[in-house]
């Protein structure tokens, strides 16, 4: 394990060859158009979506200037209509020269009064030109100038905003994120209008140079924790981000266990939520979903929907949510040890009953079980890959593999399908993706345990995998908090919900400061109220 | 990491020392044994073990090719030893902890419980939730060779049918191995047990499917009265009503039945018992021992055959509630002197009484307790209260005519 973890740190500290081309990028812009222009098509291998558009502007269109963009990045109307226009056209119009201008005067005019465009900034070395042009600005450069301007006019075609797919809810916002940050920071804008909101981008990856934002409430969020957050992601060296899943594997806590301590969400409004508890988002470009850090275990019990219902049937609807978690962790190993090690345990008619179901069956309990799981492991995993358009045909195979066709061929018992098949049920009921996937592996191993030890081999590996729990930490947070340590004002979220009214605090370990979220007691009449 | 991998052996290790349950079988390796039955041979126990065959029990199309049950036999100069002979004829080694029944042969009993107990009580495989019983007139390998017909397993059909039965009609008693344990070593008490009866003329048949496939099978089991212990020593049966009558006192009785003859005419009134309570105490004067039983009874009115009854009135209540109460005191006065006179043993529990309200008396009385009690002056009272008639008034025979 340490030889590994080693080996996996000294490839850490090689050094990115990228580096090298940043330092050289540095150099400053010359006063030679067409030497600027070379340069640009040069470093990018002449590439053809770089459009390199030459004119001549000024007032007697003496002065040479250059459009560079990328095609496909840019809204080619907008450029059309406030800059070419602005710059060919308008320009006659405009009173520009009372004094005879300096060169920096005539640049503030371009600025002040030529170009109609919102996001603009200047250039002047050839590293801040390159990432502007591929990240959707139109680069305006104008001869005799070592200054260039950055216009961004972002466009091309994104995916629009579509429903949520993996978190869907019965009541509630529809709505998910797309590919674009900046279409999912303003939906969460939406969601959240106070100026307490604040987003701090960087970009990550040597090569992709992504956009990657933090999001978090200033007043509630805790200070350590988005100071930590942005040290982790600084610390990242790599040479691309291209989905969440990248950020979350390089600053997560704890790499080697199978619950996953960061939250991920593709709703907007569970986003929001998770920020006025104090939580911290973190969003990546090009990625439809959001990280949300620090991440409890209880977390992954929680939906948007339990907070968009009445709370008595939320209560009802975790308790459900927590037994299927112990049923699809503990399933087939309760089977198997109850079946192999303690017959006793049963009522005699069941004994008898599961015993004739048994006559016959070659494998022992635990090879049963096994063959089971494996097969339903692989039906599933070829349901996530395979064409959408085979699908039925797969779904057919399946229920006769995991189906009655299996217990006619006397290679399991048919209690061992049930025992499956709830099993298989159960592990969907969890509501976080991630968590069921946890769920998923560690079945495997209390089977083990069972078949191996009975009973006592669940208890001790229940034992060890609470241990466990309790010994994650997210961004410095207790995992298994509030439930260890213990905290009974937090108990009001995890396995009961109570009434919103009751609800008036933040979790505690996650906020130091403004824990108070609301002044209302309980919705009475006014006269009902005792003062 | 060290040090986690230290942690992660010592506890691999320590899981170890867990595998007191190493034991694995599977559910296809078990002989699931429902019924034991010992019996006499020559000096050695002969040891009957009834094991179920789960592929007939549970066959979808009802079987009928096999029996549901199958036994095996094996001898043995102790139970133990037999039971574990018995791997040479069956082909699985047996499984005791489902067991329903345990059928003592009438000879053994006589002899004394006391090394068959010893067996049970200490095997970790048995647990105590099975049915102890004594073979009445047949042997015990004969109880649990009967094919039933309700039950697919005898075995079932003999604890079920106890149970009901110990509910509905206060003459049986169900016993399971720790009570049967804790009555014979106390002092002034005595245990009982339930006799079971093979009833048929042709025995050979009992075993066989032909048996159930009767609407009324040839052979059949039948629960009859109650063995009488001398600490674990039968020394003698009960009827019915004496059964019934012990029950009463030790306040065993759930729900049964009682006959008052009508005031004015043939025929009777059957009171159905819905609660009971039983109030046993002895007590010392002058330094001789006195016992008191006090029942209280509830009842209904279950079935009436008198005509000239009228059950509107409450008087005739009153003189039912009076008759019934007459009844149940001759009941168990009669089997009070049965026990004085003819069993001389006191199996009631009198001398239980005596011990927890005259410790000092007791120590002195203990040895020769059952020559004490057959002198002992006991009063009986009991007080019956009619609840309700039933869903009818007055009785339709009061119309008809002769």
């Amino acid at each position: 394990m340490r030889r590994i973890k080693k080996s996996l740190k000294n490839r850490r500290s090689q050094s990115l060859p990228t580096q090298n081309d940043e330092i050289k990028n540095k150099e400053h812009l010359t006063g030679n158009l067409k030497e600027n222009i070379q340069k640009v098509k040069e470093e990018t291998g002449n590439s053809d979506d770089i459009i390199v558009r030459e004119i001549r502007t000024g007032k007697e269109r003496k002065l040479n200037a250059a459009l560079i963009y990328t095609d496909g990045l840019i809204d080619n109307r907008s450029i059309q209509d406030f800059i070419l226009e602005s710059l060919m056209f308008d320009i006659q119009d405009i009173e520009t020269d009372k004094k005879p201008s300096s060169k920096e005067n005539q640049l503030q005019q371009l600025k002040d009064s030529v170009l109609a465009v919102g996001d603009l900034k200047d250039i002047t070395d050839y590293n801040t030109l390159f990432t502007s042009l591929l990240s959707g600005h139109v680069i305006l450069l104008l001869d005799g100038y070592t200054q260039g301007f950055a216009i961004g006019m972002k466009g091309g075609k994104v995916r629009g905003v579509s429903e949520a797919t993996t978190e869907s809810t019965v009541r509630g916002p529809k709505e998910a994120y797309s590919e674009s940050l900046r279409t999912n920071t303003s939906l969460l804008r939406r969601k959240v209008n106070d100026r307490n909101l604040w987003l701090e981008t960087k970009k990550i990856g040597t090569v992709t140079k992504t956009d990657v934002s933090i999001a978090y409430i200033k007043n509630i969020a805790n200070d350590k924790v988005v100071e930590e957050v942005r040290q982790r992601l600084d610390r990242i060296e790599i040479d691309g981000i291209l989905e969440t899943g990248y950020i979350e594997e390089l600053i997560q806590d704890e790499t080697y266990t199978p619950f996953p301590t960061i939250f991920t969400t593709e709703r907007p409004d569970v986003t929001a939520a998770n920020l006025l508890e104090g939580r911290i988002a973190i969003f990546v470009d090009g990625a439809p979903h959001c990280l949300i850090v620090p991440a409890l275990f209880v977390q992954f019990f929680q939906t948007a929907d339990d907070y968009y219902q009445r709370a008595d049937i939320v209560t009802l609807l975790r308790i459900l949510r927590f037994i299927g978690f112990f049923i699809a962790l503990l399933g087939p190993s309760l089977y198997i040890a109850i079946t192999t090690f303690h017959q006793e345990m049963l009522p005699t008619p069941l004994l008898i009953n599961l015993a004739a179901q048994r006559e016959g069956v070659p494998f022992p309990a635990f090879i049963e079980a096994l063959l089971m799981e494996v097969t339903f492991e692989i039906l599933r995993e070829a349901g996530v890959r395979m064409p959408r358009t085979i699908g039925q045909a797969v779904s057919i195979v399946g229920t006769l593999v995991i189906g009655t066709a299996a217990v006619d061929a006397g290679i399991v018992s048919a209690a061992m399908v049930i025992v499956v098949a709830i099993t298989a049920i159960s592990s969907f009921i969890v509501s976080s993706f991630n968590l069921s996937i946890s769920v998923r592996m560690l079945r495997f191993v209390f089977m083990g345990l069972a078949a191996s030890f009975g009973l006592f081999g669940i208890s001790i590996g229940l034992l060890a995998l609470t241990l466990h729990l309790c010994s994650l930490r997210s961004f410095g947070v207790p995992y298994m908090s509030p439930l260890a340590p213990f905290n009974m004002e937090g108990q009001k979220d995890v396995l009961i919900r109570f009434p919103r009214w009751a609800l008036f605090s933040r979790p505690r370990l996650i906020n130091q400061k403004n824990l108070k979220r609301e002044d209302v007691s309980s919705p009475k009449p006014e006269s009902q109220k005792r003062k | 990491m060290k040090r986690a991998i230290h942690l992660f052996i010592i506890m691999f290790l320590l899981l170890n020392l867990l595998t007191g349950c190493w034991n694995r079988r599977e559910l296809n390796e078990l002989a699931i044994t429902v019924g034991l039955a010992i019996d006499k041979s020559d000096d050695e126990f002969l040891v009957t073990a009834q094991v179920v065959n789960p592929g007939q029990v549970a066959a979808k199309q009802g079987g009928g090719q096999k029996t549901p049950v199958t036994t095996y036999q094996e001898k043995g100069s102790t139970v133990f030893e037999a039971i574990r002979r018995m791997t040479t004829r069956s082909p699985r080694k047996l499984f005791f902890p489902h067991l329903r029944i345990f059928v003592i042969s009438e000879e053994i009993a006589e002899e004394g419980l006391g090394r068959t107990l010893d067996f049970i009580s200490r095997e970790h495989e048995l647990r105590t939730d099975f049915y102890i019983i004594v073979a009445k007139d047949t042997r015990a390998e004969n109880v649990l060779e009967v094919m039933t017909g309700l039950e697919d397993i005898p075995a079932n059909k003999l604890f079920s049918s106890l149970e009901a039965s110990e509910r509905a009609w206060a003459p049986t008693m169900a016993v399971t191995v720790d009570e049967l344990t804790t009555d014979i070593v106390t002092k002034g008490k005595h245990p009982h047990l339930t006799g079971i009866q093979v009833i048929g003329e042709n025995r050979r048949i009992g075993g066989r499917l032909e048996n159930v496939q009767e609407i009324e099978p040839d052979v059949k089991l039948k629960y009859s009265g109650m063995a009488v212990f001398k600490e674990d020593k039968l020394i003698g049966w009960l009827d019915e009503e004496g059964s019934k009558a012990v029950n009463y006192v030790q306040e065993n009785v759930i729900s049964t039945l009682g006959e008052v003859p009508c005031p004015e005419e043939k025929g009777k009134v059957a009171i159905e018992v819905i609660r009971t309570k039983a109030d046993l105490k002895g007590r010392v004067e002058d330094g001789l021992p006195k016992g008191t039983v006090k029942i209280q009874v509830e009842g209904n009115v279950g079935d009436v055959q008198c005509k000239k009854l009228d059950l509107t009135k409450t008087k005739t209540i009153d003189d039912l509630e009076k008759r019934a109460e007459k009844k149940i005191e001759k009941l168990i006065e009669s089997t009070i002197t049965l026990a004085q006179e003819e069993f001389k043993l006191d199996f009631f529990g009198f001398g239980d009484a005596i011990h927890r309200s005259n410790p000092d008396y007791w120590k002195k009385a203990e040895k020769d307790w059952d020559e004490k009690f057959t002198d002992m002056p006991i009063e009986v009272e009991a007080v019956v209260e009619i609840r309700r008639l039933g869903t009818i008034g007055n009785s339709p025979l009061e119309k008809i005519k002769d």
